[in-house]
């Protein structure tokens, strides 16, 4: 079973990266991808991370998430359609031939372009912060975060919502195979789907909060909320880092500047 | 180094008290195993002896307990305490935080002001004495039950505390993996330490072991050396798992088409082969234990018979249906699975629901007869009206099978159905079983004790690396 952003090991160029290097592209590229609606800046951005994730040995895992997005880009471009009707008509939702309903809810320009940004958009967020944590041992995470001053309780639950991903999955996969083979069916479609929901979700919900209890109590017994971090193996500046930051930093200010002037007019 | 005395605690809300009036020494170089039913408050002996009831719980205490001779409400929090004693829970998943064995071991020694240097030799030495340098790059969830178990025994001992307290330490670990736990907790009892242990597997620990708590009911039932505890029959029973009689007739090998056959059955998990040719056949009627070491394919190989898996190469019949193809819901008529932990299948609000889940899904006619039925057969007809998840670990084994029982099938596959209970509830479910076998049911179960196999089964088979390494008859098992 494919794991949803866990670490994975490697030597790459962006494993190389300081933490902190690795949340500021993350946060530039947030801000590039917010800012614009240019699908070509966008396409651009991806192709930009594709390559990153390629020359850092993790564009499988990267691509392998594309199928997500792929799926929800289907129900952004069904809203974009229902909801925005701007520019010309290249076509109809329900084809023209069937009767009666034939020929309603016209397909805009103006909609398949707020679509296609959309889905840009998230694709580019989910495959920079994809990149960041697959790249990225928690432990690192924590210290960085530490030094950033961010409280460590944040620190511990946004590390253990990243850690239990997996579990849960595993666990879930293993609790459905326990209902199927008491001839539970969960149904095709939809509404299958939501009939399934008690005898998976019931003991997984059950299961996942009586561990919460030991879980705080392994966290305090190894001193997290107390005690200061003798410093070993720390991450240190390298000159990937001295190089890449300066460089998306001068990449940011440019498209500020572009940006800016350009709403200026 | 360790006292409690005339401890009593209810948890919150609880109408009854999980330990009451406990009173305990664990000193120097001593080794206490606490043992008992399911429920009987091991764990929560466990809690109280750590000072974890008093730091961290609500609910109702009485008693003192001291840690290293100062009252555990003197230390100032659980980080404080945590320096004297080390304590491993028993559910392994709930301790794991970290996506490598070794940043797991590093978590638990890297804020205890130790120099570097001294964090390094420690993660060094504690990964090499629990056999964990080859696995400090895996991810810890991705582990087997048993290499979990090592991990956080791991992080226990990193901190090289002068008392152990360990929930079940071994409980999902094969019998060479026990064994090597036990050397080396034999090892850190002769340098001094104490060493209080929750397990149920006596006989293994038994070299181990000075003396022994039977706790009943939240009390002590018995208390002293080995020696003396086992005087007592009850005692004895729960120590000593006694499956002398439950084998009662030869395996009847009757000459008609075989309820499972696979033929050059094959499987692979991505490029790691699982199993590899595998040719059995099992006649209707027949008790068959299927032993082996963690990861030799056990649990891959029963999840075939009923669809879970379908196999690469080879053939899988069960009950004359092709396992490799026919559908899920289907195959559950003939073959019914219970799983390791009977947690993953519950979700209804009473047990008589919980049963009653899989006879609807199957449509099984005279539903209310059939739940009944089920119940009475594993001795649990007057908790239809309880919550499932309020029962003992025992019960809730029971419910299990009664659940998979309740359909009806043919042939009923347990995996590992005596996790976790002692000596007289693994006899009750093995006896269960048998009767079960009497009615012409045909029993597979997979099981890491050959004790239990090889006193209860008609037949061994011993899985090595995905395959049958040995498949004895009960005579020759027996010796």
């Amino acid at each position: 079973m494919a794991e949803i952003l866990q670490y994975i090991p490697g030597d790459g160029i962006f494993h190389r990266l300081h933490p902190v290097t690795k949340i500021l592209f993350i946060i530039i590229v947030s801000v590039v991808t917010i800012l614009t609606s240019s699908i070509s800046l966008l396409a651009g951005l991806l192709l930009l991370i594709f390559l990153l994730a390629y020359a850092g040995h993790l564009l499988r895992p990267v691509i392998q998430q594309m199928v997500l997005i792929l799926l929800m880009s289907i129900v952004i471009y069904l809203i974009t359609i229902l909801t925005v009707q701007d520019g010309a008509v290249i076509g109809y939702l329900i084809p023209s031939f069937i009767p009666l309903i034939g020929g309603s809810i016209p397909i805009t320009i103006g909609a398949l372009t707020v679509g296609t940004v959309l889905t840009l958009r998230f694709a580019i967020l989910i495959s920079a912060f994809q990149l960041f944590v697959i790249s990225t041992q928690p432990r690192d995470l924590v210290h960085t975060m530490e030094r950033a001053r961010v409280p460590v309780d944040y620190t511990l639950m946004f590390i253990i919502a990243l850690r239990f991903i997996p579990t849960l999955q595993i666990e879930g996969k293993r609790i459905h195979e326990a209902q199927l083979a008491r001839g539970y069916h969960s149904g095709d479609g939809f509404m299958g789907r939501i009939r399934s929901v008690a005898p998976v979700m019931v003991p997984l919900v059950s299961n996942s909060l009586s561990r919460a209890t030991l879980l705080g109590l392994t966290i305090d017994l190894r001193g997290y909320r107390t005690r200061a971090r003798t410093r070993l193996r720390e991450r240190t500046f390298g000159i990937a880092d001295k190089v890449a930051i300066p460089l998306m930093c001068l990449a940011g200010i440019a498209f500020l500047y572009g940006f800016l002037t350009s709403s200026l007019l | 180094m360790i006292t409690l005395e005339n401890v009593s605690y209810a948890y919150p809300r609880a109408d009854r008290e999980a330990v009451s009036e406990i009173t305990l020494t664990l000193r120097r170089g001593e080794c206490v195993l606490v043992t008992g039913h399911s429920g009987s408050g091991k764990t929560t002996l466990c809690l109280a002896a750590a000072g974890i009831l008093e730091h961290e719980y609500g609910g109702k205490k009485t008693g003192r307990v001291t840690v290293d001779g100062k009252d555990v409400r003197e230390y100032h929090d659980l980080t404080d305490i945590s320096t004297r004693v080390g304590i491993l829970f028993d559910d392994p998943d709930s301790q794991l935080l970290f996506t490598t064995v070794e940043e797991e071991v590093l978590s638990a020694i890297e804020r205890r002001g130790f120099s570097v240097a001294e964090v390094e030799e420690r993660l060094a030495q504690v990964l090499a004495v629990t056999g964990l340098e080859e696995l400090k790059d895996r991810p810890p969830h991705a582990l087997s039950g048993g290499q979990k178990q090592r991990v956080v025994l791991a992080t226990t001992l990193a901190l090289g505390t002068d008392i152990l307290i360990l929930d079940e330490p071994t409980s999902e670990l094969d019998e060479q993996g026990t064994e090597s736990i036990v050397r080396l907790l034999e090892e850190f009892k002769a340098q001094g330490k104490a060493i209080l242990i929750v397990e149920q597997k006596f006989t293994k620990l038994a070299s181990l072991v000075d003396r022994i708590v039977v706790l009943e009911n939240g009390r002590i039932r018995n208390e002293g050396p080995p020696a003396t505890v086992l005087q007592d029959e009850i005692a004895r029973r729960t120590l000593i798992p006694d499956f002398s009689g439950i084998r009662t007739r030869s395996p009847a090998v009757n000459g008609s088409a075989p309820m499972v056959c696979t033929r050059g059955l094959t499987f692979s998990y991505g490029e790691e082969e699982a199993l590899s040719g595998v040719d059995l056949s099992i006649a209707q009627g027949e008790f068959v234990a299927i032993v082996g070491e963690n990861g030799s394919g056990k649990t891959t190989l029963v999840k075939h018979f009923i669809g879970l898996l379908r196999p690469n190469k080879g053939t899988v019949t069960v009950d004359g249906k092709d396992a490799a193809k026919a559908p899920i819901a289907e195959l559950a008529h003939s073959v019914g699975l219970v799983f390791q932990n009977p947690d993953h299948m519950f979700f209804a609000d009473s047990v008589f629901d919980e049963v009653a889940f899989g006879v609807d899904n199957l449509g099984i006619p005279g539903r209310e007869q059939a739940v009944m039925d089920a119940l009475a057969t594993v001795r649990l007809t007057a908790a239809r009206d309880l919550y499932p998840r309020w029962l003992s670990r025992g019960e809730r084994q029971r419910l299990a099978i009664a659940c998979v029982l309740a359909m009806q099938p043919a042939v009923l596959i347990l995996d590992e159905p005596t996790t976790g209970l002692d000596g007289s509830e693994s006899r009750e479910i093995l006896e269960i079983l048998k009767q079960l076998q009497e009615k012409g049911h045909t029993i597979i179960m997979i099981t890491h004790s050959r004790e239990i196999a090889g006193q209860c089964a008609d037949r061994v088979i011993h899985m090595e690396a995905g395959r049958i390494a040995d498949d004895v008859r009960a005579e020759a098992a027996h010796g």
